[in-house]
């Protein structure tokens, strides 16, 4: 793939047996990925977003709901930077403002879907036989529909609205991440390590959560970087449909269905919430690209 | 779970409904390309399918826009407006009581399956309904004629035929709409013989004397109509041959009559109105307006059964502005529960204005000053009163807002929406309708009369004083007395303030530049009998 070019020789020849103790694998990993440019830029995006969700209510320059009928679709000037939607609102503010629900709908269905996915995962993997033959074929289930389907399926018994739709989400990842943790706990249980944690009669829990899962981790955290961009299409994707956000909850995709009907008469209406959306995932899927070169145990010298 | 699973599959359903949609489509396209010379073929597009082909079983605009084609009434609307003309009664006397009727029928009418048109089979139809007592099929029937047979109330006691052309009308009362009430489209003549050939398939199956000859219906896409030979109006129709076909979504129909798929559509959205002017190939019609688009609280549910909540609320709308947005010039903001072009409107009658002041201080008189929470329920599809129900309920939404009343809008499925704003579920909705015959009572009794509880009257209004003067108002047979009544009624009706009448809209319809001979008729149905395309 193409990592392996972004992969640089080992430029860290100076590090003695002393302090070679002290280097964590996580500090090592921020090495390598301080070093790739084009993940630096994809953690510049998110972090861009975050610094806008979180401070939202200071830099937004109108209210998110502020409805002025008059100034319907006012094209891009100074005084609204993205110009205004059909009921008068300021684009760039509800742009701001969606970028809050976007991250925290990404966050909160991915760390949800990892938790869940996790356990399951680790259960299935370390007791092996029939409880792995229910968790799998129930991954199995999830797997074999197409996940924006499964999802509006979840929307529809829950009722649409964002809480739901988060919910739905994480539920469509769920099975990615406990296979994930699955096949990674298979082959961590053989290892050597493991054998004499048992022979010294430790208990299961401890075995699991402080040696087998620690050792997961890491294709976890790859992925989860991943899975977050497809969160936050999804959750566009069932705002568009209606089954996401509420109106007047200015989330990207809700913003996309309401301006679909004047994509000739007033383009900055889909332009920005586009833009937005198309920057955040990239910025998640540069970040995922970055951290899998840097996570990745046989790229390390 | 079982209803959640019937969900998903219904999505299933439609999506693979949209993917044939596609294919046949492009049928259509073709077979309406190749019109050479004779009249042709038109191809209507709409919103949404008939829900039956029975013209005296439905109550939705859609089914009639089919049916009217096939069967038709004894008395009919004139081209452009709802006044009475002759149909298949060609002349019609009234006693002086105003308790008989006598109508004088066209000689040598057939119905399509070749059974004679006589005073027989228009006994045999009114029969039908009249002795059925069944007010949930025939609702119609009930709702305009307020009983069935023997019942107290009843406007009809008695249809008779006098000879084999002659049928005589007897009522209980005096009823003023009574020959606008018949022209309506539900009181169409089917072919008896048919009705008791197909029995609970007649739905399907519609006969009359009409214009064209149903040939086929594919439910949720066509109904094709082929031109009747044998049609008793000499020289129409002059088509040969009409489909009326389903397209839901606004934007995509009008892009079908861009690309030439379809002859002519309705429901064109009021932000697209432009696009049709400046297109040369396209025409635009606009229906005269006689509907009424409102919001409406049920006044039985709290907060909303104390009048001061919702005049403070109507005080809190702003109408103008809504109105100015979300129709673009196509619909003008109401006042009345019935639009200025019906008799007796009330045009003294002083609309509540944009009052933030004057609403926080009702609300705080009716016991809610910090305003309270309450859902909103708008409809999910477009209608020719409010062609985006959900944008001006957002609007509302914010209104209301700046009184303190958090509203949650709410949506649901139409078919659905409607039965549980029938069972007075919903707090405070979205609706509007579209008057049938141009008269008063089709409004204010259908629509605000404690009769129309649990059909059409859907905010529950209940005053006696307005039952007594609506009931009053329909056997008042001299025309100003009768206005002056409904003038009073809609004094009562704006104090007790049931709804916030929103806007009066002109539905926009748009058809190819070589259509000839269409008027969209108020009443939202017509017939395509001497529609030409060159």
């Amino acid at each position: 793939m193409a990592e392996l070019a972004t992969n640089t020789p080992p430029s860290s020849p100076e590090v003695t047996p002393e302090n070679e103790k002290v280097i964590s694998p996580w500090k090592e990993a921020w090495k390598t990925f301080r070093k790739n440019k084009i993940a630096l830029f994809g953690l510049g995006i998110v972090v861009f977003f975050i610094l806008l969700a979180i401070f939202a209510d200071s830099i937004a320059p109108y209210e998110m709901n502020g409805q002025k009928l008059a100034d319907k679709h006012l094209a891009p000037s100074s005084e609204h930077w993205f110009g205004t939607d059909d009921f008068g609102r300021d684009i760039l503010t509800r742009v701001i403002y969606g970028a809050r629900i976007s991250l925290w709908v990404g966050f909160v269905s991915v760390s949800g879907s990892i938790i869940i996915g996790s356990l399951l995962g680790i259960v299935a993997g370390y007791y092996g036989r029939w409880i792995d033959g229910i968790i799998s074929r129930i991954f199995d289930i999830l797997l074999a529909f197409p996940s924006i389907l499964l999802a509006i399926a979840v929307v529809a018994i829950l009722g649409p609205s964002l809480q739901n739709a988060l919910i739905a989400i994480a539920i469509i990842n769920v099975p990615t991440f406990g296979r994930l943790i699955r096949s990674r706990v298979l082959s961590v249980k053989e290892e050597e390590y493991i054998t004499a944690a048992r022979a010294i009669g430790m208990s299961d829990m401890r075995i699991l959560f402080h040696h087998v899962l620690p050792n997961s981790m890491a294709p976890i955290i790859v992925q989860g970087s991943l899975a977050i961009a497809t969160a936050i299409i999804e959750a566009a994707a069932l705002g568009f449909l209606g089954l996401g956000a509420q109106a007047p909850t200015p989330e990207w995709g809700k913003m996309l269905a309401d301006s679909k009907d004047f994509l000739t008469d007033a383009p900055w209406t889909l332009f920005f919430p586009g833009l937005a959306i198309m920057l955040t995932v990239l910025g998640f899927n540069l970040i995922g690209d970055g951290l899998r070169d840097a996570l990745d145990p046989r790229m390390k010298n | 779970m079982k209803k959640t699973w019937s969900i998903a599959f219904v999505i299933i359903l439609t999506l693979s409904l949209a993917l044939t949609g596609c294919s046949s489509s492009k049928k259509n396209g073709a077979s309406g390309g190749n019109d050479d010379g004779g009249g042709g073929t038109l191809i209507y597009a709409r919103g949404g399918d008939s829900v039956k082909l029975d013209p005296a079983t439905v109550t939705d605009g859609e089914s009639f826009i089919a049916t009217a084609q096939v069967t038709e009434t004894l008395v009919d609307y004139d081209k452009e407006s709802t006044k009475v003309v002759p149909g298949l009664a060609k002349s019609w006397e009234m006693s002086k009581d105003g308790k008989t009727y006598t109508f004088h029928l066209e000689k040598g009418v057939k119905f399509h399956d070749g059974t004679p048109f006589n005073a027989d089979a228009v006994v045999y139809n009114f029969n039908r309904w009249f002795k059925s007592k069944d007010a949930k099929t025939f609702a119609y029937f009930k709702s305009q004629f307020s009983g069935f047979e023997g019942e107290k109330e009843a406007v009809i006691k008695e249809v008779k035929a006098i000879d084999d052309n002659t049928v005589q009308f007897t009522l209980n009362r005096p009823q003023a709409p009574f020959l606008k009430n018949l022209a309506m489209s539900p009181f169409a003549i089917s072919s008896p013989a048919a009705i008791k050939k197909y029995g609970d398939k007649y739905i399907e199956h519609p006969v009359g004397t009409g214009p064209f000859v149903f040939k086929e219906w594919k439910r949720n896409d066509t109904i094709t109509l082929e031109k009747n030979k044998d049609y008793w109006k000499k020289g129409l129709p002059k088509l040969d041959k009409v489909i009326i076909k389903v397209i839901k979504d606004n934007s995509a129909r009008l892009n079908a009559l861009v690309k030439g798929e379809v002859d002519l559509i309705d429901g064109v959205n009021p932000s697209e109105v432009d696009k049709v002017k400046s297109n040369s190939k396209l025409q635009l019609f606009e229906r005269p307006p006689m509907n009424i688009g409102y919001l409406g609280f049920n006044v039985e549910k709290k907060p909303f059964n104390n009048k001061k909540v919702r005049q403070a609320l109507s005080y809190a709308i702003n109408k103008k502005e809504i109105v100015k947005n979300f129709y673009e010039g196509t619909a003008e903001p109401a006042k009345n529960p019935m639009p200025p072009t019906i008799a007796g409107y009330n045009d003294s009658i002083q609309d509540y204005d944009l009052d933030l002041d004057k609403a926080k201080k009702l609300l705080k008189e009716a016991g809610y000053p910090n305003g309270f929470k309450m859902d909103l329920w708008a409809m999910p599809v477009p209608r020719p009163y409010m062609p985006n129900g959900q944008k001006v309920a957002e609007a509302i939404q914010s209104d209301f807002a700046k009184i303190g009343v958090k509203a949650k809008i709410v949506t649901m499925e139409w078919a659905t929406y409607l039965d549980k704003l029938q069972d007075g579920q919903a707090p405070m909705f979205m609706l509007g309708w579209t008057g049938d015959n141009g008269d008063a009572d089709n409004f204010l009794y259908a629509l605000l009369d404690k009769d129309s509880i649990g059909s059409n009257n859907y905010s529950r209004y209940k005053n006696e004083e307005v039952h007594k003067l609506l009931l009053q108002a329909q056997t008042e047979t001299d025309e100003a007395k009768r206005n002056d009544i409904y003038k009073k009624v809609q004094e009562i009706i704006h104090d007790d303030a049931p709804w916030v009448p929103l806007a009066h809209s002109k539905p926009q319809l748009a058809g190819k530049s070589t259509i000839k001979g269409f008027f969209p008729h108020p009443t939202g149905t017509q017939s395509f009998a001497d529609v030409t395309i060159e």
